[in-house]
């Protein structure tokens, strides 16, 4: 059975991404009081770019998104999906926060070999974008992890189970708040859309992407939107011992973000960095001396 | 006989490198790598063995002894094992430069002199090396000559200085105490020693160590020495003779005075570990940013050196049996990877002309790819990345900060974590990705000899981080010595309660996620390879040779943090020193080089005794 | 997606993947990508076609020539077309570049553009609505079921002749030729 799971969990992270991709240019444009495409564009998007003949940098060009693809699929594997987790006993929540490099550091060394500076410009946005939303989430993570005194996350949702979610809970509450002024930072929406930013540098690392490289990115921003959204709902929602309840917290979560990403303009990169350094950084830290205080 | 055999090799094999290189320089390339090599061989037999033997002689009285166990055979291990390949590194990159025979002495008589540290039983001799190591530090930082080198190796011997006087002090006030200098002998005196006494030694001695481990405030000699030193060298300094400190701590710490006497040595919340941890965690997130704004290949790594010096102190001063694996973990994995990097770095300067400088460099991964792929897996080890050894030492330190409680420390380490990768990517983003300047068309492969300690590196840097068991077994054994729990282990990872680590599953999962996304990626998709110049330019022709972003790669952000991480330390020392200089050329105007003012101050001295006689009347 | 569409997916995904999923370059020829803002917009709403501007030519297929070429610009074109991946469309919009327009005795502008790049349709007006850019989406939509939008393969073909188009009027082109030439 647990062999199924394994190939079958990153499977369903893929078709719940692609599907949050979907939703969110239907959602969008029915903001927009558009029609909108139909919900599979991103599937037709990805057919029609595998089936075209595109242009390689080198071997480093290929091997950086494939290596990023990889690396995005397997943290599937470690993060709870319902009360499945085929590999968290592997390391836990630290191996989480490493693995979630791999998919962006694939990215960027991809990106880097393409020779463009508008890609090295927008690797260098998300490197920065990156630090200025770790420095709260890190807070964050710490303050849930030293609550619970574990780092293994299939642990931090049995124990949510059998009491309440923590973002429900009293010193973790305001965790939960800095978690979520710093996600809309996180899946890449705007405000904080500056790393691809089309009018500015022509969609930053992905600029010489065409084919089957374009296609494999978007099926990496799409598994990245799932294992974020997923990270989220895992660590402050209560996962969740059921697939479909945990899809439709998922649901909610990412609607809500969506919402922002509709009505925002886009931040500059420092404004951005400086405000993700004020006020979630202001709250996390405050969260995490209230954690320290109250103990476990 | 085989440790006295090993200092005698080890001297020995430097003066007479020194004398054959005025016969032959074969020869004495020969010698040398021959003498590295049966060094390498002579403490790989010396493995498990555990002893103590007085000298038969030794110095004012004081017996001289050595010693050898686990904590000694580690950190003499690393040192020759990253000494041999610095001396197979170095004959071609220093093909051509002057005074080579004196550069392969002090070579090799650092690293003879870094063994003897780690093997004296007693503290005489261990300051008698020290010594050594620091002197001859001194001579190979400012072997190129110039100003620059003449003050980065005066800026270290410096510090070092205060750091060998504190130690000087220390061991002198033991040796009133106790009337010893003999480790062994005064880690069971020190169980009754007064609290005043211990705390005095401690500050004393952790003065020398934080200076010599270039932590923070004390290290600001480390990014100056690096900048001036030949890359092999640099090698060294980074990788072993920083972690002399480290060795120092752990005899200081763990040897000399206990657990139980650490726990004493507290007011309040302030402890010894407490202070040592948070000096540990300063350091991370101040190398990390300083090592940002920084534009000189050499000195990233410099600072990316007093940043991970952080972690190991991190994980030594939790005192669990994890924390200290997850830090003496960390001193065997950074020497092998920061030795790396630094061997990547010499090739490029080497292959380029000396260009160091990360905005004239890019596209050298088709030229150079060897140096690219050493220079990648560097760099991921710093980082940490899984599936290489940093990720592991890391993991374990991670993983008892944030049980013990001390989520404060776990955040700096994390942060720390998080820069480096930002100017971890520099480094690779601006040698070796973007377009290839035209300067460099030419540039050549990394020669053999360069590469083939570049390969044995990568190689150690997988093997250790796929197969962690193996070195960890190692470690498990050091900190048994210094009195922890062995941790379980297995070869493949760490199984535990709380979250286990196994590597096995990840590097399979890896494999074979990697392995289906490449089928799907070459089955479905077609692609030709273009050439850089072929490049969106919104649709003109790329500007060649100014096709290319690395200059100020970080400038938003640069803006942001540059006001708050000024090097303080480093402007406070250097203001010191320039008011001993002109403390100096006042005292210089009392020699006036007239008799007559000189029989005026001893007329003036007498009259001043005569007065204070006459006063108080004290004699 | 009726039955017939579900057939045709599963007959030749790739052409139906080219279809419903035209993204257009991002790059203003000339004036009649004024039309354009409109027509991705709110009002007209492109995106229920698939067409979507992307930001570099690299991730395109369709490539619109809004408005009238000159000298200069056809230098640009003929570059975004060969950074184009492959299958690749080309839609002229408006007069001006079917045969210069308003520009047709300007010495600078260009007349016959597919003397110099292949050209799939054209959209005649000055300016095209909106709505004409859908008709000939769907249009196109009808020569990608026949196969007779081939400008790319024609390009690939007929490449010496492009190209000897292109040198003579620019006087020298800055990078080296797309597809080997050969010789006479």
């Amino acid at each position: 059975m647990r062999i199924v799971w394994l190939f079958l969990s990153p499977l369903i992270a893929l078709v719940a991404g692609v599907l949050l991709l979907g939703l969110s240019r239907k959602i969008m444009a029915r903001i927009h009081w558009r029609y909108g495409p139909p919900l599979l564009q991103p599937v037709i998007d990805i057919i029609r770019l595998f089936s075209q003949r595109s242009a390689s940098h080198g071997i480093l060009f290929d091997l950086g998104i494939v290596v990023s693809l990889a690396g995005s699929l397997i943290i599937t594997l470690f993060l709870p999906f319902g009360n499945i987790a085929p590999l968290s006993g592997s390391g836990g929540m630290l191996v989480i926060l490493y693995m979630m490099l791999i998919g962006p550091l694939g990215i960027a060394l991809s990106g880097g070999e393409s020779g463009n500076p508008n890609a090295s410009i927008g690797i260098s946005r998300n490197l920065m974008l990156a630090i200025g939303y770790e420095v709260p989430l890190l807070m964050v993570l710490l303050a849930v992890m030293t609550r619970y005194g574990t780092i293994s996350i299939v642990e931090i949702v049995r124990v949510q189970q059998a009491s309440t979610w923590s973002i429900a809970s009293w010193p973790l509450v305001v965790s939960g708040l800095a978690y979520l002024l710093v996600m809309p930072a996180m899946l890449g929406f705007r405000p904080f859309e500056v790393v691809q930013a089309p009018q500015e540098i022509s969609s930053g690392p992905m600029v010489e992407y065409g084919g089957s490289y374009l296609a494999l990115v978007s099926i990496q921003h799409a598994l990245s939107l799932y294992i974020t959204i997923s990270l989220f709902v895992n660590l402050m929602l209560g996962g969740s011992g059921n697939i479909v309840i945990f899809l439709f917290k998922m649901l909610v979560v990412f609607v809500l973000f969506l919402f922002v990403n509709a009505v925002f303009p886009r931040f500059r990169i420092e404004q951005a960095v400086r405000y993700l350094w004020r006020w979630p950084t202001l709250i996390g830290l405050i969260g995490l001396v209230l954690v320290a205080l109250v103990g476990r | 006989m085989m440790v006295e055999l090993l200092l005698i090799v080890a001297f020995g094999g430097s003066l007479l490198t020194y004398v054959l290189g005025k016969l032959s320089s074969r020869l004495r390339n020969g010698f040398a790598l021959l003498n590295a090599l049966a060094l390498v061989i002579m403490i790989g037999m010396l493995y498990g063995q555990e002893f103590e033997r007085s000298l038969p002689f030794g110095f004012l009285g004081i017996q001289f002894s050595i010693r050898m166990n686990m904590l000694s055979w580690f950190f003499a291990a690393t040192i020759l094992g990253i000494g041999l390949l610095a001396v197979l590194y170095s004959f071609r990159y220093m093909k051509g430069k002057e005074r080579l025979d004196y550069y392969y002495f002090t070579l090799l008589f650092i690293n003879a002199s870094m063994l003897g540290t780690v093997v004296a039983g007693d503290l005489l001799s261990f300051f008698i090396f020290w010594e050594m190591m620091s002197w001859s530090t001194y001579l190979l930082i400012s072997l190129r000559g110039g100003g620059k080198a003449i003050f980065a190796g005066i800026k270290y011997i410096i510090m070092s200085l205060v750091g060998s006087l504190a130690m000087l002090v220390a061991i002198v006030s033991l040796y009133t105490a106790f009337g010893t200098v003999d480790i062994g002998e005064l880690a069971v005196h020190m169980q009754s020693a007064s609290l005043g006494l211990a705390l005095l030694v401690v500050i004393l001695f952790s003065i020398t160590f934080v200076i010599i481990n270039a932590l923070w405030p004390f290290h600001t000699w480390l990014p100056d020495a690096h900048a001036e030193a030949v890359s092999p060298f640099s090698a060294i300094l980074s990788a072993v003779l920083v972690r002399k400190g480290l060795y120092g701590l752990f005899l200081l710490m763990y040897v000399i005075l206990g657990f139980s006497f650490l726990d004493r040595l507290a007011v309040g919340a302030i402890s010894f570990s407490n202070v040592l941890a948070w000096i540990g965690a300063i350091t991370i997130v101040f190398a990390a940013f300083r090592a940002l704004l920084q534009n000189d290949s050499k000195r990233i790594l410099a600072w990316s050196t007093v940043g991970q010096g952080g972690y190991m102190v991190l994980g030594v001063s939790v005192a669990t049996s994890m924390g200290m694996a997850g830090g003496t973990f960390h001193i065997l994995n950074h020497c092998i990877y920061i030795a790396l990097l630094f061997f990547v770095a010499g090739a490029i300067e080497h292959r380029t002309g000396g260009i160091r400088d990360l905005d004239s460099l890019g596209g050298l991964i088709k030229k150079m790819p060897v140096a690219f792929v050493g220079g990648l897996v560097g760099i991921f080890g710093l980082i940490g990345l899984p599936l290489t050894n940093g990720f592991v030492s890391k993991w374990l330190i991670y993983k008892s900060l944030i049980l013990e409680g001390r989520p404060f420390l776990a955040f700096a380490a994390f942060l720390g974590t998080w820069g480096t990768i930002l100017y971890g990517y520099k480094f690779i983003h601006n040698i070796f990705l973007g377009q290839l300047p035209d300067e460099l068309r030419d540039v050549k492969r990394v020669p053999f000899t360069m590469a083939v300690p570049i390969m044995v590196l990568v190689v150690l840097v997988f093997l250790f981080g796929v197969l962690p068991g193996i070195p960890l077994s190692v470690v498990n054994q050091v900190g048994t010595y210094m009195g922890f729990e062995p941790l379980d282990l297995n070869v493949w990872g760490i199984p535990s309660e709380s979250g286990t680590l196994n590597v096995v599953n990840l590097l399979a999962a890896i494999a074979v996620a990697g392995f289906l996304v490449w089928l799907l990626f070459k089955t479905l998709g077609r692609s030709t390879r273009v050439d850089q110049s072929d490049n969106y330019a919104a649709g003109a022709a790329i500007p060649r040779g100014r096709y290319g972003f690395t200059r100020e790669f970080y400038a938003p952000l640069y803006r942001i943090v540059s006001p708050y991480v000024k090097d303080f330390p480093d402007a406070l020392f250097l203001w010191i020193a320039d008011r001993t200089k002109a403390l100096g050329g006042m005292t210089r105007k009392i020699y006036s080089g007239y008799v007559g003012s000189y029989v005026m101050y001893i007329v003036l001295f007498l009259a001043a005794l005569v007065f204070v006689q006459l006063t108080w009347s004290p004699w | 997606m009726d039955r017939n569409q579900l057939i045709k997916w599963l007959e030749a995904p790739a052409k139906m993947g080219h279809k419903y999923s035209l993204h257009a370059v991002y790059f203003c020829t000339g004036c009649g990508i004024i039309e354009v803002p409109p027509s991705i917009t709110a009002r007209w709403d492109a995106e229920r076609f698939g067409v979507l501007p992307t930001a570099s030519p690299r991730q395109a297929n369709l490539f619109l020539i809004t408005g009238y070429v000159s000298v200069k610009t056809l230098k640009a074109i003929i570059r975004t077309y060969e950074q184009m991946p492959e299958p690749k469309y080309t839609v002229g919009f408006g007069s001006c570049p079917i045969n210069g327009g308003m520009y047709w005795d300007s010495y600078n502008t260009i007349k016959h553009l597919d003397k110099y790049i292949p050209i799939d349709g054209w959209i005649a007006g000055c300016m095209p609505r909106p709505e004409a850019i859908f008709v000939a989406v769907t249009h196109l939509w009808t020569l990608i079921d026949k196969d007779m939008a081939d400008g790319y393969k024609r390009y690939r073909k007929y490449y010496s002749q492009y190209r000897a188009n292109q040198e003579k009027v620019l006087l020298g082109l800055e990078w080296p030729p797309l597809f080997p030439i050969e010789a006479g």
